[in-house]
């Protein structure tokens, strides 16, 4: 406690209100998500009252066991027209939960409350999801909270360029959806927008941005490259679209365009990694030999390659674990299982690797320009 | 001929031209991560074993891989892996909590038909299947921080080996802090780029924005993604606290032997 105190007297007018403004936006949203029924259409009910029905154990055709339940609900609606009226609801939900929630009371979820009323006079509803605004909310307070602690000025930076680049997405996407114009020339323009924010934004004008930003733009572009040219000589044997099934567009585009922007973030790291520590080398020594420069580069770039790729391998892949068990628990062949679920996450994730090895001597070369140039200059 | 086969017979070739010895053995610990993945997941199907236990096993052996097989055992790497595994250990519980709370585990409404033809009921705990999911995601990014922080920091005490370990824990904050947004921005672009199929279906159904906040799909992506923050975040002050700590006990420890 003495600690705390200590800390707060030590904080200065200007930190005042920057934690002053951090609470206020805090609070306010937190007020908000806790209390914005009305602006949702779809009616919401707030569970007031569970009892659980049955219990049964199945055993389904493959002999997995488990077990399902059946849970009496009543929800109190807390917005539209049938507010403050309470419905009834019938819920199944089975101890493993892929497909269906234990609900517990006092949650709120969205609803869909069906006409007709039973013959006790009451009406019944059937759950559609839950309302998980809230937790989001304070998730992403968790989130920023942590990146300005630790980060300071660069986690707010972080975190600025996060939501820049979710919003820019997000308009590129409807971009899509609403005119023709081929996802791969909007995912071009997207790829330029987030690489020139977020690397100017956090490391600011100067000829380390620039040299990082084209190493950037040529290393995803060589990896775009190069998994179109291989899908396009193999025929896209070996890719299976499958898990792309519900989209009426065609799969390989939007394959293409999520292996693009995928790999961006990494190759991005992996360029201005580069030049940055290229800069620093130069600027401590501004006699420096190119070929002293070209060789520390390919040092970094050699300790950088294995983890960078090793990043993209596992965001890539992990997401695919709880379908591979759903197949295998079905007694799916492991050998189709795999190709089906796992080849174009494993293509994203090779491609990605090769965007990342090809920057560092794209990288390499940039910098040593622009060193060069400005070696030339002063 | 297969993509796949063609895709990773170009990515060795670069990574062996390029990164030498290296590059090669960057290569194998990706093929080594991949079997791990793969025993996990056989492992996991059996609803004997708890899949969060399994995930720590396999973050373990994934980190020794990532940390001593592509670089070698020496302090910098043994205190990377000791943060990693302490990172990892409290991420879990908070991931757990969430994937509870939010209930994001399992399918989708909009992945229906892909899994309408399963049996669904098929014994496996998804809520800890979800949180293992998460961790396993962000394992590649906490060990990368790890070492990112352990490294330089050796080379800087070596440089000024007067620094007392809170000046040594600062300028390890320092590093940390440098490379803490690009490395969610990384992890950011990945997460994207693996569900953008499922984004551009969002746009299709012409979700309003109060549906695809609310829905399981995005919601648990976004949680994916924050966790992942998180966890980076998290490792830098555990890495440069411990490193600062061993670096110099390590240190006074030569110096009475010396006299």
């Amino acid at each position: 406690m003495k600690i705390i105190l200590k800390n707060i007297q030590k904080l200065s007018k200007k930190q005042y209100i920057y934690i002053a403004i951090i609470a206020f936006c805090l609070l306010t949203s937190i007020i908000f998500v806790y209390n914005n029924h009305s602006l949702y259409k779809r009616p919401i009910g707030q569970i007031t009252e569970i009892s659980l029905e049955e219990k049964d154990e199945v055993v389904d055709r493959y002999g997995n066991e488990d077990e399902v339940f059946k849970q009496q609900i009543i929800a109190h609606i807390l917005n539209g027209e049938q507010k403050g009226e309470e419905v009834y609801i019938t819920n199944e939900y089975s101890s493993s939960g892929s497909y269906d929630h234990k609900y517990e009371a006092g949650q709120e979820v969205f609803i869909h409350i069906q006409n007709h009323t039973t013959e006790d006079g009451e009406t019944s509803a059937s759950i559609t999801d839950v309302k998980r605004d809230k937790y989001l909310v304070m998730i992403a307070w968790v989130f920023i909270l942590t990146l300005l602690l630790i980060g300071k000025r660069q986690g707010l930076f972080a975190s600025v360029s996060l939501a820049i680049n979710i919003i820019l997405l997000s308009y590129a996407l409807d971009l899509y959806v609403h005119t023709s114009i081929n996802l791969l020339w909007i995912s071009g323009i997207l790829a330029i927008l987030f690489t020139v924010f977020s690397l100017l934004l956090v490391n600011g004008f100067n000829e380390k941005t620039y040299a990082a930003i084209i190493a950037t733009l040529l290393g995803t572009f060589f990896a775009l490259f190069v998994a179109y040219v291989t899908m396009w000589l193999t025929n896209e044997n070996g890719l299976r679209y499958e898990e792309m099934q519900f989209l009426t567009r065609p799969y390989d585009i939007v394959f293409l365009a999520g292996l693009f922007i995928g790999s961006l973030g990494a190759v991005m790291d992996v360029a201005i990694s580069i030049s940055s520590a290229m800069f620093e080398l130069y600027h401590k020594n501004n006699n420096i030999s190119p070929d002293a420069l070209k060789k520390s580069g390919f040092d970094i770039g050699r300790d950088i390659m294995g983890t960078m790729t090793n990043i993209l391998f596992f965001a890539y892949i992990s997401g695919s674990i709880p379908t591979l068990i759903l197949y295998l628990k079905n007694h799916s062949q492991l050998g189709f299982t795999l190709s089906i679920n796992l080849s174009l996450e494993l293509a994203r994730a090779l491609a990605g690797g090769i965007g990342i090895v090809i920057t560092i001597p794209i990288g390499l070369y940039t910098t040593l320009y622009f060193i060069e140039r400005k070696r030339a200059k002063s | 001929m297969n993509v796949l086969f063609v895709l990773a017979a170009i990515l060795f070739i670069l990574m062996l031209t390029i990164g030498g010895a290296k590059g090669a053995r960057s290569f194998i610990s990706l093929f080594l991560n991949f079997i791990v993945i793969l025993v996990t997941v056989i492992f996991m199907a059996s609803p004997l074993v708890d899949p969060i236990l399994l995930t720590m096993i396999a973050c373990v052996v994934i980190s020794c891989i990532n940390l001593f097989y592509i670089n070698e055992v020496n302090s910098k790497t043994t205190v990377a892996f000791i943060s990693t595994i302490i990172t990892i250990g409290i991420l879990f519980f908070f991931i757990y909590f969430i994937t509870k709370k939010v209930q994001i585990q399992g399918f989708g409404e909009e992945e229906f038909e892909e899994i309408r033809i399963f049996s669904l009921y098929i014994g496996i705990d998804f809520i800890r299947l979800s949180a293992s999911v998460i961790i396993m995601s962000t394992i590649g990014a906490i060990t990368d921080v790890a070492i990112s922080i352990t490294s330089p920091m050796k080379e800087i005490f070596h440089h000024n080996p007067h620094l007392k370990s809170k000046e040594l824990f600062t300028s390890g904050m320092t590093i940390g802090k440098d490379i803490l947004g690009s490395n969610t921005n990384t992890l950011f672009f990945a997460f994207i780029g693996g569900y953008m199929a499922l984004l551009i279906w969002f746009k299709d159904l012409s979700y309003s924005f109060g549906e695809v906040v609310n829905s399981k799909i995005f919601s648990s992506e976004m949680i994916m993604i924050m966790c992942a923050g998180i966890g980076i975040a998290l490792v830098i002050p555990i890495a440069a606290g411990i490193n600062a700590w061993y670096l110099v006990r390590t240190k006074q420890k030569e110096m009475k032997n010396d006299e």
